[in-house]
């Protein structure tokens, strides 16, 4: 068992600290305080593969293993959490279910434009009435003929505001509870496609979270991934893979709030020493480099199986539930050593706690997560 | 003839004489180290039309100079200098060649150690002669971070180049005398693989932050980016420029080109101003080459405030206000 | 099709450098490397060209075995090749020593270049030797501090500034040129570049052997200048520590360093608004 990143990873994140703390770090403060996604930067993201790294090269994407791609959004979220997201979203959930169930008329048709990022993926899973329950999904898709007719409501769509292409669940099996919903690929330009308005959320505000509207959308039945009651099935990988990206985005924002309260606790002065020379903060930062680094192992871990071909489900389960749960831990810790400062908006760590709690809640919340966890427990031969 | 007595040399950079002093500066170290080894010191003149340098180097302090004038060397032609002092230096053997570190003698030099098969050191910033005799090359090494004092103990010549302002020139003295030594151009001196196709003095440019004299740093510990500006009114008195620090820059304080760090521009004032830094690493691996440095900040623990020479323990914001009065009192139009 | 290599080191990140605050040093050893600032803009000069004519890019750097990442970067980027020159008998070298060294790496892996690159200078030892040196061992044309350049031909030709002047300069191929970091800012790495630079490729490790160099030649021993002592720059300030009001702090600064200051601003700061003094040049 080696525990020393490989060259390739070592590499794979100098490089996407370079761009980060060059290009998208001057920025990230107003991004946050107007709520707006920088198209500028996407524009800069796109040429560097950001939007094709798990998929394969042959439709132009970076074909990159998943450690990589681990490290990737890890440093991505260090400096912009809202980033991460859209491209962490865009890839494991957005490309990737694509890159598994299509056929290859699919992969031809849709993934090169999702690969250079000239379209940015979106998972519409979520509605009014269910989250985590595919099978509760309302939004219906009636099939014509060759085509299928959708209409429903989905919400919270995580890069909604500026999809180019969505994957939306919708029933096509209502008596069939195993089978009652199928996933179609949906382009913006589709008539009866449209957005809803942007969500005010508490953190992640760059990302343009947001409802999406289909009244009569029709879609040819080219458009549907896999078979039509294979729904389930596809949102359950999707969300194995879309763990992954999570758990690295929480611990970027982990790791950034890190380094800041090291920073800070070494700067600023208390009783005549530095703070850091208290043993109370040296606690602190010992717990938050202990939790850190035991959550990156558990993902690159879960990152490792994907890559070799074994079941991850239950580990990237374990890493999602664990790096969320310190970043929350991590972030607050953070504030607490930057006292009032921490609690102002001229510090960073206050963005960094608003964005780590959402990480808890999306992509499977640590109850759904616990869940699957402890599904994988029980079956094993006591 | 070889002379029996050593020798050091200082390489004649003529170009820009008024603004640049740097060879009249080693003429006048040369002199200081010269006791120490029996030496006299020499300058050595290539180009045309060279009498008025001739005259200058000996009121600053040259013994000898040598000179080839002749009109095939108007240019400066770095292939060309090179060998005619390799071709010299052979003859005459100095002890020691010093060049000065412009943007010529740090391209020059390198040509003519190799040629001469000899060490250098770039950019010294002092040098001495040590118990051995040999000369104490002190070079800023690891972006100046550290200092490194290197000889040359079997090659000769020992040669260095030596960043302009490092010494002080021997005030101009017309009674001081100096043997000149006429030398002819080589007749079968190769043709210059590179050629010079145009060169055109510069206009009077916009001054780069790299290149002033002058600096002005400031931090987040400015305050605000409203209190931030009053550098630009500092570095206006100054006639310097205002650089910045990671944090201002993203906090919009201040453009990206003027990010002073790793990841920025490395400067080397003479005198550098510090506002408010608490000084990163990141921050303070650029400001190595600074001669001077006054570092203002509210905490006296900064680390920008060890790194000072003067460290003001004062408000970054205020103190930079009574600054500005002062100097508007104190400057002479 | 064109040859050009591109010499480039490996060199410590500073700001991951392990600092010792209190004694000032550098732990140079724990530091992570990166490849040196001005190395990257000579490998972006070469992709341009290599974009717009086409060229064959060999990257060579030596260093400890660990330089090998900065090959991988190069390839990344798009160079072709790699060449790691790493042999403990070679650490240690000097400016002149390493030229030669570079030089014999160069007659072994590509002996029939067309154009040398460098960067114009290191941020760790900053001696903006190796260049120059570098030509005068190949014994083809050289020059440094290149900002602009294009190849016509046979022909390249150069633009910089040195001393105040805006040079165009023209050499024959082949030749060698040192890049600033003012020009030609480097791209940053595409991760299916990086997903390549760790496939199938090209990066060769040479020893003093393989290079057929005598070890007595290469490395320290073989070094003109010698190093005799490494101390930090910090420690060599006096620190002195002003306190009090602005204008107090203010009026000190300029009664003791008012020379300095005023040096570098090319200004006379002696107070001036003394009325006898006024008197005095009215008179004079």
């Amino acid at each position: 068992m080696d525990f020393n990143p490989c060259l390739k990873h070592k590499l794979v994140r100098k490089s996407v600290r370079e761009f980060a703390e060059a290009e998208i770090a001057p920025l990230v403060y107003d991004l946050d305080r107007e709520a707006r996604f920088p198209w500028e930067i996407i524009e800069k993201m796109r040429p560097l593969n950001f939007f094709g790294l798990q998929i394969p090269r042959a439709y132009g994407g970076a074909g990159i293993d998943t450690i990589s791609y681990a490290v990737a959004i890890e440093e991505l979220s260090r400096v912009s959490a809202a980033l991460g997201l859209c491209v962490t979203v865009h890839n494991s959930v957005g490309a990737y279910p694509i890159v598994r169930f299509g056929t290859d008329a699919q992969k031809k048709r849709f993934l090169p434009a999702l690969a250079s990022g000239e379209r940015i993926g979106a998972f519409c899973l979520t509605e009014a009435n269910a989250g985590s329950d595919a099978g509760g999904v309302e939004t219906f898709a009636q099939q014509e003929g060759d085509s299928y007719v959708i209409n429903g409501t989905k919400i919270f769509v995580t890069n909604g505001g500026v999809c180019g292409t969505a994957l939306v669940f919708a029933v096509t099996h209502p008596e069939d509870p195993r089978r009652r919903a199928g996933v179609f690929i949906v382009e913006k330009d589709t008539p009866g496609f449209s957005v809803g308005e942007i969500e005010d959320l508490c953190g992640m505000r760059a990302n343009p979270v947001s409802s999406l509207f289909f009244e009569d959308c029709r879609v040819p039945g080219t458009h549907l991934l896999g078979r039509s009651g294979d729904g389930i099935k596809i949102g359950l990988a999707a969300l194995d893979t879309g763990r992954i990206g999570i758990a690295a985005q929480a611990l970027g924002i982990a790791q950034a709030a890190f380094e800041a309260s090291v920073r800070y606790a070494k700067e600023r002065q208390q009783f005549g020493k530095p703070i850091a020379a208290f043993q109370t903060i040296q606690n602190y930062l010992a717990d938050m480099a202990t939790e850190i680094d035991a959550g990156r192992l558990l993902l690159y871990r879960a990152c490792a199986r994907k890559d070799a071909g074994k079941p991850f489900g239950p580990e990237a389960a374990k890493a999602k539930l664990y790096c969320s749960r310190l970043s929350t831990r991590v972030a607050d810790q953070a504030v607490q050593i930057h006292g009032g400062y921490g609690y102002s908006k001229e510090y960073d760590v206050e963005r960094y706690y608003r964005d780590a709690k959402v990480t808890e809640i999306y992509e499977g919340t640590s109850e759904v997560q616990r869940m699957v966890i402890s599904r994988a427990v029980l079956s094993q031969p006591a | 003839m070889p002379s029996p007595k050593r020798h050091i040399w200082v390489f004649g950079d003529y170009r820009n004489y008024f603004q640049n002093r740097v060879t009249l500066q080693l003429l006048s170290r040369a002199r200081d180290l010269a006791p120490a080894i029996g030496a006299e010191v020499a300058a050595v003149i290539v180009g045309h039309d060279l009498d008025e340098y001739v005259g200058e180097y000996i009121a600053h302090g040259a013994q000898t100079v040598y000179v080839l004038d002749d009109p095939a060397l108007k240019d400066y032609n770095i292939e060309r200098y090179a060998e005619i002092t390799a071709r010299l230096s052979k003859r005459y053997a100095p002890e020691i060649i010093l060049v000065g570190a412009t943007v010529f003698g740090r391209e020059f030099a390198p040509f003519l150690a190799k040629r001469l098969k000899t060490g250098l050191t770039a950019d010294c910033i002092d040098l001495n002669i040590n118990e051995k005799g040999l000369l104490v090359q002190t070079a800023p090494a690891f972006g100046g971070n550290l200092i490194a004092d290197i000889v040359t103990p079997n090659a000769r010549p020992q040669m260095a180049t030596v960043r302009p302002g490092t010494f002080q020139e021997i005030p101009h003295d017309d009674s001081a005398t100096g043997r000149v030594v006429r030398l002819p151009l080589p007749g079968d001196l190769p043709h210059p693989r590179v050629r010079l196709i145009r060169s055109r003095r510069l206009p009077q440019r916009a001054q780069r932050l790299e290149e002033a004299a002058v600096v002005i740093c400031g931090g987040r510990g400015m305050g605000s980016k409203t209190k931030f500006k009053k550098l630009f009114e500092l570095a206006r008195l100054m006639e310097g420029e205002v650089g910045a620090t990671r944090p201002v820059v993203h906090a919009n304080w201040a453009g990206h080109d003027a990010l002073v760090g790793q990841a920025g521009r490395h400067v080397r004032p003479r005198v550098l101003l510090s506002f408010g830094i608490s000084g990163a690493i990141q921050h303070t691996a650029a400001l190595a080459n600074a001669d001077f440095i006054i570092a203002f900040n509210k905490n006296p623990h900064a680390t920008m405030m060890k790194l000072a020479d003067v460290a003001v323990v004062a408000d970054a914001n205020q103190v930079c206000s009574a600054l500005i009065r002062a100097l508007k009192g104190r400057i002479r139009e | 099709m064109l040859k050009i290599i591109v010499c480039m080191k490996q060199v410590p990140m500073v700001s991951e450098l392990p600092w010792d605050a209190r004694t000032g040093t550098l732990k140079r050893e724990l530091a992570d490397g990166m490849m040196n600032p001005a190395c990257k803009h000579a490998l972006e000069a070469a992709l341009q060209l290599k974009h717009g004519i086409g060229a064959q890019i060999t990257a060579i750097t030596m260093g400890p075995p660990a330089a090998r990442e900065i090959l991988h970067e190069a390839i990344a980027m798009g160079a072709d090749r790699g060449v790691l020159l790493s042999d403990p008998r070679m650490a240690g070298a000097d400016t002149y020593v390493t030229s030669d060294t570079l030089a014999r790496a160069i007659g072994r892996v590509c002996p029939d270049f067309d154009l040398v690159m460098c960067g114009c200078h290191t941020t760790d030892s900053e001696t903006a030797q190796v260049g120059p040196q570098l030509s005068e061992t190949l014994d083809i044309p050289g020059a440094a501090y290149v900002e602009h350049l294009e190849i016509d031909g046979r022909t390249l030709r150069m633009q910089r500034e040195a001393d105040d002047f805006l040079e165009t300069l023209e050499m024959d191929l082949p030749g060698l040129v040192t890049v600033t970091t003012r020009a030609y800012t480097p791209r940053y790495v595409a991760m299916s570049g990086l997903q390549d630079a760790f496939g199938e490729v090209d990066i060769e490790t040479l020893g003093c052997e393989d290079l057929g160099l005598d070890p007595h030649a290469a490395g320290m021993k073989a070094s003109p200048t010698r190093i005799l002592d490494v101390y930090s720059a910090v420690a060599q300030k006096e620190n002195l520590v002003l306190k009090g009001s602005p204008k107090k702090v203010v009026d000190e600064l300029f009664e003791r360093f008012g020379d300095r200051i005023g040096g570098a601003m090319g200004k006379d700061l002696t107070p001036h608004d003394h009325p006898l003094e006024r008197g005095r040049k009215k008179d004079a």
